[in-house]
């Protein structure tokens, strides 16, 4: 279908909700011409459309750059609620609740750990379970387990290993308030206790990578980055935990609506904030939240313990430390201006992440001169960025920012053009070595199949939604 | 459009079926799954053991999103595959059957997590059901 976007900066697209009769708002696209025309022919514009006609939406209904098909929502899809009377959506959240980045820099200098660049892939891999539904090697009782759920990487930290001053890093410090567990059903409990500390499949990863540029040098000092040091990234989230608890609650929220609101798209179905089942849910959200902070505590720990091990550097040399960890699939209150006054707001973000601007409370004190840290990683193979929020991202699109390259071709497409070459020798070309348990799970993560990773972060930076601070080259990739 | 086919999208990957009646509805549903699950259909049940599902819902999307769920279980949970279905009474709100398992031996190519309700809904055209389900892989 025609949609007639017009650019009103650069770098954003509004569609005017009078195009369509259904529209309550709306639908603006920050993008570039390419990137809208890529989104118009995949579709995922509709899905954009779709959620500028629910109900009580604030403001517009919002895709960042790296804007692609999902399901109900399009990934890269940001859409805001009044707390008090408005709606919420598992849809806008995602299945895979609380997958997010977290991002660790070090004092290691890049040819040292080049050298053991090997040992430490096969070493990770053998650690840390990836793939499809590994068992964890923690082996938490029913207890242990709902203390993971209460007090997410707090907990953790507590009782295994870590350091307190890690949760300032941490959005929202790691833990979202749950006192409920009855809000989660037996099945969400049985996927999620056995995959406590596990990577899981797909486009799930552990990244070690070269701070290759520094464009912002006052604020990469700040985050703890220094040119030609190693850098960790970790992606994974609640696992089959969160899985479970979105498809529950979309199940119950759908029997709620059977009375009959006609959704665009029944992945779209939704329960009132105040509502019992919508309190259920955000509660039940809260929980898979705290299981996805903890699951990236631990596998940060593991990899500080195999760092220790093989570089043989000592702690101190090492210099292991957490950036930041950030969510990208999640439903948050927030408080932010609305036509010049204070909203609390239900800020749902599905592919996007949260980049609070400088002077922002709830950016970590540390942090708190330059704006909170934005972790973008781009495809197998392609380097990654680390941006700052802005004032200017406040304004447009809820201090929202882009979360990574966006998948642009299917996992068929992708599989069949890996056939033509030997992926991994590719990559060790380039100078990145890849591990991975799957081969096919490799072939659908070629990097032809995600934007490129450059365009997304150049109209991220042009639309001022966010600011560069550094690039991250990829020096060894562990594949979920 | 064949029995069943699977197809993928830039986001996840799917089952496109189609049945006479409920019971083929299903039956092509999970024969589907199996392919996107495991490469192939078994040829036939020798071995398997027989697992209750019954399921009462709202409507056929309702049933056949409860019904892949629960074949997603046995394969994830249980490392069992579901060979076929044996029919107890197949109909659009409802499903009363046994799934007949047997384990898997080799775990599934893909990790599908969840089945969704995008765009689900079931066409009525011709003397013929047809349906497409998404898969969060």
């Amino acid at each position: 279908m025609a949609r007639n976007f017009e650019e009103i900066a650069p770098g954003r697209w509004r569609l005017d909700k009078n195009a369509d009769r259904a529209m309550q708002a709306d639908a603006e696209v920050f993008a570039s011409r390419q990137i809208l025309q890529q989104a118009l022919d995949d579709a995922s514009i509709e899905q954009v459309v779709n959620v500028a006609c629910l109900p009580g939406l604030v403001g517009s209904s919002l895709a960042m750059p790296d804007i692609h098909y999902g399901y109900g929502f399009c990934i890269g899809g940001v859409a805001a609620f009044p707390a008090d009377g408005g709606i919420v959506l598992p849809g806008g959240v995602g299945y895979d609740i609380n997958c997010g980045v977290r991002l660790l820099a070090s004092s290691i200098p890049v040819e040292e750990f080049t050298a053991a660049a090997e040992s430490v892939g096969y070493a990770i891999l053998q650690r840390i379970p990836t793939g499809l539904t590994p068992r964890s090697n923690y082996r938490l009782n029913k207890k242990e387990f709902q203390r993971v759920l209460f007090g997410g990487a707090r907990e953790i930290i507590r009782n295994f290993s870590g350091a307190v001053a890690d949760l300032d890093g941490i959005e929202s410090g790691g833990c979202l308030p749950f006192d409920s567990p009855g809000v989660i059903s037996p099945k969400a409990y049985e996927r999620g206790a056995p995959q406590v500390g596990s990577l899981g499949s797909g486009n799930h990863f552990i990244e070690v990578q070269a701070v290759e540029e520094i464009y912002d040098l006052p604020a990469a000092r700040v985050f703890g980055l220094e040119k030609s040091r190693v850098a960790v990234m970790i992606h994974t989230g609640s696992r089959g935990f969160g899985h479970q608890i979105a498809s529950d609650y979309i199940e119950t929220f759908r029997k709620r609506n059977l009375a009959g609101l006609k959704l665009r798209d029944p992945q779209l179905v939704y329960a009132s904030i105040s509502s019992a089942e919508g309190r259920n849910y955000l509660q039940a959200l809260n929980a898979a939240s705290n299981f996805a902070w903890a699951n990236r505590q631990l596998l940060q720990e593991d990899i500080a313990a195999i760092f220790e091990r093989i570089l043989r550097l000592g702690w101190g040399k090492l210099g292991l430390r957490l950036v930041y960890d950030q969510a990208h699939n999640i439903a948050k209150f927030e408080k932010h201006e609305v036509a010049g006054r204070t909203a609390e707001l239900l800020v749902h973000r599905k592919g996007a992440t949260r980049a609070f601007p400088p002077g922002h409370p709830d950016v970590p004190e540390k942090y708190r001169e330059v704006g909170q840290p934005v972790l973008i990683p781009g495809s197998m193979g392609s380097c990654s960025y680390v941006l700052r929020g802005t004032a200017m991202g406040a304004e447009l699109t809820f201090s929202s920012s882009a979360h990574g390259a966006g998948r642009r071709l299917s996992r068929h497409q992708a599989v069949k053009l890996a056939a033509q070459s030997d992926i991994r020798e590719r990559l060790r070309k380039n100078g990145v070595l890849v591990f991975s348990l799957s081969s096919q799970g490799l072939k659908e993560e070629i990097p032809e199949a995600y934007k490129n990773i450059d365009d997304v972060v150049a109209v991220t930076v042009a639309s001022g939604i966010s600011e560069k601070v550094a690039r991250l080259r990829p020096l060894l990739v562990i594949k979920g | 459009m064949r029995k069943y086919e699977t197809f993928s999208t830039s986001a996840d990957m799917g089952i496109r079926f189609k049945g006479g009646d409920f019971r083929e509805l299903y039956e092509n549903a999970l024969r589907g799954l199996n392919v996107l699950l495991f490469g192939a259909n078994l040829r036939g049940t020798a071995g398997c053991a027989a697992v209750p599902f019954r399921f009462h819902g709202d409507g056929p999307e309702n049933v056949l999103v409860n019904f892949l769920a629960a074949v997603l279980s046995q394969a994830y949970q249980q490392r069992k595959r579901v060979a076929a279905i044996r029919f107890g009474q197949a109909g659009r709100s409802f499903l009363d059957a046994k799934l007949l398992v047997i384990p898997c031996r080799r775990p599934p190519k893909i990790e599908i997590k969840s089945v969704t309700y995008h765009n689900l809904r079931l066409v009525e055209a011709g003397g013929l059901m047809r349906a497409a389900i998404v898969f969060d892989v």
